[in-house]
């Protein structure tokens, strides 16, 4: 039996060879007290300390400039001043070495988060807390990877220490966590090793067994042969502008500084509550002004579409104090919260004003007619905007000859669409049938979308991820969207399908 | 010896984040000065630690005050001109 894994692929060459798993972290003894005394203990560490970094400093000897860099930052992390005295602070409680290290590294931690920049940042000073404990606890952390044959190797996620120590053996990685922006991902990118991050059934295949790692397909399969990886289609620009308009998706300030670097002609989705997933507290009006003039005033020229909160399962906005398991995705949810939603309408229109950009705005999870003329209607009364609904609800597709009129634009969500239409647990994203926009009922879905928009005399676009395959922006295109919007970094190869 | 106090302003888009704060603490460490940093206004810490350095979590567009103890005023002035090089971003 074939089995397929899904994922997100990294890289565009296919590779078969042989699934290696890579075991976990072996696990570190708990932290202990000790009744040494405190410069003996502080000697310890310090010699702990400058054994992983001398690891380090032999790993970018041999690292290309990417991984280098990064290896360099995190040696800074580990010799930091302040993270040593904050351990000699543990160490004088009558701490170990290994748990003093631990815990300094644990308060430093604490104090990175509740910001996405540094976020990973916080995971990057616990590897570092690891390896330093493994030393001191004489465990090998070192991965034992047979350095001749080829190998596909697996396991949960590889630190920029593990991965830039892969001997020429690996030749393709595939993670169960980790995203397309993670270390994994970014190394893997910079040293032209396919990968397969964020799937999340790896652990699936049998060692030893060959298998096909087909980034362009996002998927690994257990026994495919290179002739069934999904071919690269080379496409030779003929116009000057694309078909259809790309825009750009994007969750942040950073997003749309990427953005504006590319052909984007604006931004087709800004998914605002990607700016305010840990508060616990509503934003004040004058704070979103001041956020979302900071990313419009950065993002690439053209329209700028702001979507509403969409509070999900996989993303609660805890301050519209929801039940995670409660959250179910529809506008009802909002509607009962009317005063979070207009007064985030308030602050994109303040803040329309302060940068004079060109905002549209829609609103997520609507599932009928009514709903999204509730939307419009409170959009109308809020600012001067273009006003759309999302179309990811099966509910609402058949209600768009209503919108006619009221309703300027339409944004298909994918993701979701093709999670309603298969009828899939968000939680199990891997089913394969979700990752492959090329199932006739998902077409003739997209096609009966297309259709009723025309009739209705609304134009449509497509902002999810399938956008992001060449291929299929241009089947997008003959089916009839106005745009599509894709991420940042997929805006060049859109855009040159389309152009061809 | 007097302190110098001048001020950056971090233009880096992502604000002062890991890269940066590591080149900063790097600076400061091979001009052998004493130099304390901070938001405008706000406590000066110790420039040693590129953690506590990221911990004050600054944002593009925020001005830093560095206050570096010399008499050397070019020494201080070059370092200065150093440090907003590195959040040029």
């Amino acid at each position: 039996m074939t089995e397929i894994i899904g994922g997100i692929g990294v890289g565009r060459t296919a590779v078969v060879a042989e699934v290696f798993h890579v075991s976990p972290t072996p696990t570190l003894p708990d932290w202990a007290r000790t009744s040494n005394a405190v410069e003996v203990e502080s000697q310890t560490l310090i010699q702990a300390i400058a054994e992983v970094e001398a690891q380090f400093k032999q790993l970018i000897g041999t690292s290309d400039g990417s991984s280098a860099e990064i290896l360099d930052a995190l040696v800074e992390l580990l010799i930091d001043e302040a993270l040593f005295e904050e351990a000699v602070a543990y160490l004088e409680q009558g701490w170990s070495a290994a748990a003093s290290f631990g815990k300094a590294a644990d308060t430093f931690s604490e104090l990175l988060s509740g910001d996405a920049a540094m976020e990973e940042r916080s995971l990057d000073l616990q590897d570092l807390s690891k390896r330093v404990q493994a030393v001191l606890a004489g465990i090998n952390l070192a991965i034992d990877i047979p350095s001749t044959g080829s190998f596909v190797v697996v396991a949960e996620d590889f630190s920029p220490a593990d991965t830039s120590q892969f001997p020429a053996s690996v030749v393709g990685v595939i993670t169960t966590g980790g995203g397309p922006t993670s270390h994994t991902s970014i190394i893997c990118r910079s040293r032209g090793i396919p990968a397969l991050v964020g799937a999340k059934l790896a652990r699936q295949l049998e060692p030893g067994t060959s298998v096909l790692l087909d980034p362009l397909g996002n998927r690994a399969v257990a026994g495919g042969l290179i002739s069934d990886a999904t071919p690269e289609v080379e496409y030779v620009p003929k116009r000057e502008k694309p078909i259809i308009k790309v825009l750009a998706n994007i969750g942040s300030f950073d997003d749309a500084v990427m953005a504006a670097k590319t052909a984007a002609s604006g931004v087709g989705l800004f998914r605002s509550e990607l700016l305010y997933l840990n508060r616990a507290q509503e934003p004040s009006v004058e704070s979103q002004i001041h956020d979302y003039s900071k990313v419009f005033a950065a993002a690439p020229i053209g329209p700028f579409i702001v979507r509403t909160f969409d509070p999900q399962d996989d993303k609660p906005l805890q301050f519209l104090g929801l039940e995670p398991k409660a959250s179910i995705a529809n506008y009802r949810v909002l509607k009962s919260r009317r005063e979070i939603l207009a007064n985030q309408l308030r602050a994109v229109e303040g803040a329309r004003q302060a940068t004079g950009r060109e905002v549209w705005v829609m609103a997520p999870m609507i599932g009928s007619a009514e709903e999204a003329l509730d939307f419009a209607d409170l959009a109308r009364q809020s600012g001067n905007f273009k006003v759309g609904v999302m179309v990811e609800q099966l509910s609402l597709i058949t209600e768009i000859s209503k919108l006619k009129g009221s309703i300027d634009f339409l944004s298909v969500g994918t993701n979701d669409l093709a999670q309603n239409l298969f009828n899939l647990d968000r939680q199990n994203l891997t089913n394969p049938e979700l990752l492959d926009p090329w199932h006739p009922e998902f077409l003739l879905k997209l096609t009966e979308i297309a259709q009723a928009a025309k009739q209705a005399q609304i134009s449509v676009s497509v902002c999810g991820e399938v956008a992001a395959n060449p291929a299929f922006a241009v089947v997008l295109a003959q089916l009839g969207f106005s745009s599509v919007s894709v991420a940042p970094s997929e805006v060049e190869a859109v855009s040159v399908a389309l152009r061809s | 010896m007097k302190n110098i106090e001048s001020t950056i302003a971090v233009i880096d888009p992502i604000g002062l984040h890991a890269r940066p704060a590591s080149q900063i603490v790097k600076a400061v460490r091979q001009s052998g000065l004493n130099v304390l940093i901070g938001r405008k206004g706000g406590k000066l810490i110790t420039a040693n630690s590129p953690l506590q350095l990221m911990a004050l979590k600054i944002k593009t567009g925020e001005t830093l005050t560095v206050s570096i103890e010399t008499d050397d005023e070019d020494a201080a002035a070059a370092l200065v001109a150093e440090l907003q090089g590195l959040l040029k971003g």
